[in-house]
C-alpha cells in the first residue's frame, strides 16, 4: 500500500467517526438540557389527530419492488461503465464497439420494461 | 500542504491531525448550512415580494438560524410508544453520517483537500446511496403510516435518479479519463466539462435537485399530503439531523458540481490572479443560488410524471450521452 | 501489530458480529440492517487488500441496492412486528454439540490455513484498480463481459415477467 492510499482510507475512517460521533455527541448533549415529561397523549403515534388504528406496517404495491428490481440491474451496468470509461483512451475502436453491444442490450431492456408498462407510476 | 500530509509514512500522528482537519471542515460545513437556511429565506423572501428573517441578530437577521438550533436542542424528545426503539434511534446517524463522509473525496483547491481517492466519484456516489437506508429505516422505524409511506417515497424517488445522475457523470469520466476529482478538475483546466458536457451537465443537474429532495422533485415531503413523510414522528434534535444532512448533501452536491462540470478552481479566462479558493467559492455560490431559485420559481412535479421522467426521459438520454461522447472522443481527439 | 492489523481484527470483528446478528435477531428489518454492517466491514476488508474498486463496488451494490431491494422486498409482504415466534433452541445437548462444531469447524480452518502460501501481498498490485481492472476486462475477458450484458438482460426481463404476473392478478381484482 503506498502512503498516499493508506492515508486516504484513514480520511475516510476519520470522516466516519466524525460523521457519527456529531449526532451521538449532540444528543446526550441534549439530553442534559432538554426537558423529559413523557405522557400518554405525547407517546402515541401521529395521525393527523385521529386515533391510530390498525398496524402501520402495511404491504406495498409490487411496483415499488419492480422499479427497486431495475435499480439493481442498471446500478450493476454502470460498474461495468466506470472502468471503460477510465480506459477507453487506451483501447479505442474495440472498446467502442464492445460497449456499443452492451448499451444496446441494455437499452433492449429497457424498451423491454417500458412496452410492458413497468415504468408507469400510477 | 495536504500533498505533503497524504505522501508521510501513516502514523497515529497522522489521523490526529486529520481528525482535527476533519473537525475543522465539519465546523465550516455546519456554519454553511447555518447561513445557507438564511439565504435560501431571504432570496425566496426576496422572489415572493417579502422580507424574510428580519428581527433576530441584526437587520438582516444573522442569527435566526442560530436561535432556530438553540430552540431544537432545548426541545423535548418524544419517541412513540409504537415505534421501533432502536432504529428509531439509528436512523437519524444512518442518514446524516455518510452525508459528511462523501466530503472526503471533494478536493476544495489545490492545497485544501482531503482523501485522494483513485475511485473518488464512485466513492461519493456509493456512500451517499447509504442515506436512502437511513430513510427508509427511519420511515419503517417510527410505526407511523404517513411516516412509512414517505420513506418509501423518498427511496423510490432516490433510487431512480440515482441512476441517471451516475450515467451523466460517465461522460465526464469519459473525457477526464479518471474517476479521482482532482484529475477531474485538472482536465479542466482550458474547457469546463460544462461547455464539453452541456447534456451531462442538465441531466446532472435535475438528478442531483431529485437526489436531494428539493422543490420541484420534494414529494417525500409533500406537507399537503404526508404531513412532513418520513420523519412525521422524528421531533428536537434527531429531527434536526435528518435536517442537516439533506442541507449537508446540499453543500456535497454543489461542490460536486462546481467539480465536475465548472473547473473546480480554475480561474476563469485572464482572472488568474484571484485565488483558486476565491473562484470555488464562487462557482460553488452559483450552484447554491440555482438550487434556491428554483425552489422559488417550480411548482411540484406529481408522483407519475417524477418516476416517469426519470426512467422514459432522462434514462435514455444519458445512455445517448455516452455513446455520443465516446465517438466524439473517438473521431474527433 | 501495525495500524493495518488492528484494523482487520476490528472489520472482522464487525463482519462476523454483523452475520451473527443476522441469525439471531428475529425482526426481519433488523436482519436487513445487521446485513449492511457486515457488507460494509466487508468493503473495509476490501480497502485493506488494496482493491479499493472492488470496496467501492461493494458499498454500491451491496449496501446500497442489494439492500435496498430487500428492504422493498420485505414491505411487500405482510410483515409485522409484533408476530415473534421464536423458535425452540433445542436443549443443552444441542448447544454442546452445537458448540464442538463451532470449535471443530475453527481448528480445522486455523490448520489449513497456518501454513497456506498466499503468494505475493497487496503491495504488488497496480495502484490505479478501475484502470487496470477495465485494461482485463475490456481486452482480454471480452467474451465474458458480452455474456454477463446478456445475464443482465436475462435477469431483467425474467424479473419483469415473473412479477407482472402478480401485477396483472392485483388489476383485475
Amino acid at each position: 500500500m503506498s502512503n498516499i492510499y493508506a492515508n486516504s482510507y484513514a480520511i475516510v475512517f476519520v470522516f466516519l467517526c466524525l460523521g457519527v460521533l456529531l449526532p451521538v455527541g449532540a444528543l446526550t448533549l441534549g439530553r442534559w438540557l432538554r426537558p423529559h415529561v413523557p405522557s400518554e397523549a405525547k407517546e402515541t403515534t401521529y395521525e393527523s389527530g385521529n386515533n391510530p388504528f390498525h398496524d402501520s406496517r402495511i404491504q406495498f404495491q409490487v411496483r415499488y419492488y419492480l422499479f427497486a428490481l431495475l435499480f439493481v440491474i442498471f446500478d450493476v451496468e454502470t460498474v461495468f461503465f466506470y472502468p471503460w470509461a477510465v480506459v477507453y483512451d487506451q483501447l479505442g475502436l474495440f472498446a467502442f464497439v464492445e460497449m456499443v453491444l452492451f448499451i444496446t442490450l441494455l437499452a433492449l431492456g429497457l424498451i423491454y420494461a417500458w412496452k410492458k408498462k413497468v415504468l408507469r407510476w400510477m | 500542504m495536504m500533498e505533503q500530509w497524504l505522501e508521510s509514512a501513516p502514523s497515529w500522528s497522522n489521523i490526529a491531525l486529520f481528525f482535527g482537519l476533519g473537525a475543522l471542515l465539519l465546523a465550516v460545513v455546519l456554519a454553511f448550512v447555518t447561513y445557507s437556511i438564511l439565504a435560501e429565506r431571504k432570496v425566496m423572501g426576496f422572489m415572493q415580494g417579502r422580507i424574510g428573517p428580519n428581527q433576530v441578530g441584526g437587520r438582516f437577521g444573522l442569527l435566526q438560524t442560530v436561535a432556530d438550533v438553540l430552540k431544537l436542542l432545548l426541545k423535548e424528545d418524544t419517541i412513540p410508544k409504537a415505534a421501533d426503539r432502536p432504529l428509531y434511534v439509528l436512523a437519524p446517524v444512518i442518514a446524516f453520517a455518510p452525508s459528511f463522509m462523501v466530503l472526503a473525496v471533494v478536493p476544495f483547491t489545490d492545497a485544501f483537500r482531503f482523501a485522494d481517492l483513485g475511485v473518488g466519484l464512485l466513492y461519493y456516489i456509493a456512500v451517499s446511496g447509504l442515506t436512502i437506508v437511513g430513510v427508509i429505516t427511519g420511515g419503517w422505524a417510527s410505526n407511523n403510516k404517513y411516516a412509512l409511506l414517505g420513506g418509501m417515497r423518498a427511496a423510490a424517488q432516490m433510487i431512480s435518479y440515482e441512476i441517471p445522475l451516475v450515467m451523466s457523470a460517465l461522460g465526464v469520466v469519459l473525457l477526464a479519463g479518471s474517476m479521482n476529482l482532482v484529475d477531474i478538475v485538472n482536465a479542466q483546466q482550458d474547457v469546463w466539462f460544462l461547455f464539453a458536457q452541456p447534456l451531462a451537465f442538465l441531466i446532472f443537474l435535475i438528478a442531483a435537485v431529485a437526489e436531494l429532495n428539493r422543490t420541484p422533485f420534494d414529494l417525500p415531503e409533500a406537507e399537503s399530503e404526508l404531513v412532513a413523510g418520513f420523519h412525521v414522528e422524528y421531533s428536537g434534535f434527531r429531527w434536526a439531523f435528518f435536517m442537516l444532512a439533506e442541507y449537508v448533501y446540499m453543500f456535497a452536491m454543489a461542490a460536486l458540481i462546481t467539480v465536475l462540470f465548472l473547473g473546480g478552481w480554475h480561474p476563469v479566462a485572464f482572472l488568474g490572479w484571484i485565488p483558486g479558493a476565491v473562484w470555488f467559492a464562487l462557482k460553488f455560490c452559483a450552484v447554491v443560488f440555482v438550487f434556491i431559485w428554483f425552489r422559488a420559481t417550480f411548482p411540484r412535479v406529481r408522483a407519475d410524471q417524477l418516476m416517469e421522467f426519470a426512467w422514459k426521459v432522462l434514462l435514455p438520454l444519458s445512455l445517448a450521452n455516452i455513446v455520443l461522447t465516446a465517438v466524439v472522443k473517438a473521431w474527433f481527439f | 501489530m501495525s495500524g493495518t492489523d488492528i484494523a482487520f481484527f476490528l472489520l472482522a470483528l464487525a463482519a462476523i458480529a454483523g452475520a451473527v446478528m443476522m441469525l439471531q435477531l428475529t425482526n426481519v428489518v433488523h436482519m436487513v440492517l445487521s446485513l449492511v454492517m457486515t457488507f460494509l466491514a466487508i468493503a473495509g476488508l476490501y480497502v485493506l487488500l488494496s482493491a479499493e474498486f472492488v470496496a467501492v463496488v461493494q458499498v454500491l451494490i451491496y449496501s446500497g441496492a442489494i439492500t435496498i431491494i430487500m428492504l422493498f422486498a420485505i414491505m411487500l409482504t405482510r410483515h409485522h412486528a409484533d408476530d415473534k415466534e421464536r423458535q425452540t433452541t433445542g436443549g443443552v445437548g444441542h448447544k454442546a454439540a452445537a458448540a464442538f462444531a463451532v470449535l471443530a469447524f475453527g481448528l480445522a480452518v486455523y490448520a489449513g490455513i497456518r501454513t497456506l502460501d498466499f503468494g505475493a501481498d497487496g503491495s504488488a498490485l497496480p495502484a490505479d484498480n478501475a484502470k487496470a481492472i477495465g485494461q482485463w476486462l475490456y481486452s482480454y475477458y471480452t467474451i465474458p463481459f458480452e455474456i454477463v450484458s446478456v445475464l443482465l438482460l436475462v435477469a431483467l426481463i425474467g424479473a419483469i415477467v415473473l412479477a407482472k404476473k402478480d401485477g396483472k392478478g392485483a388489476e383485475d381484482e
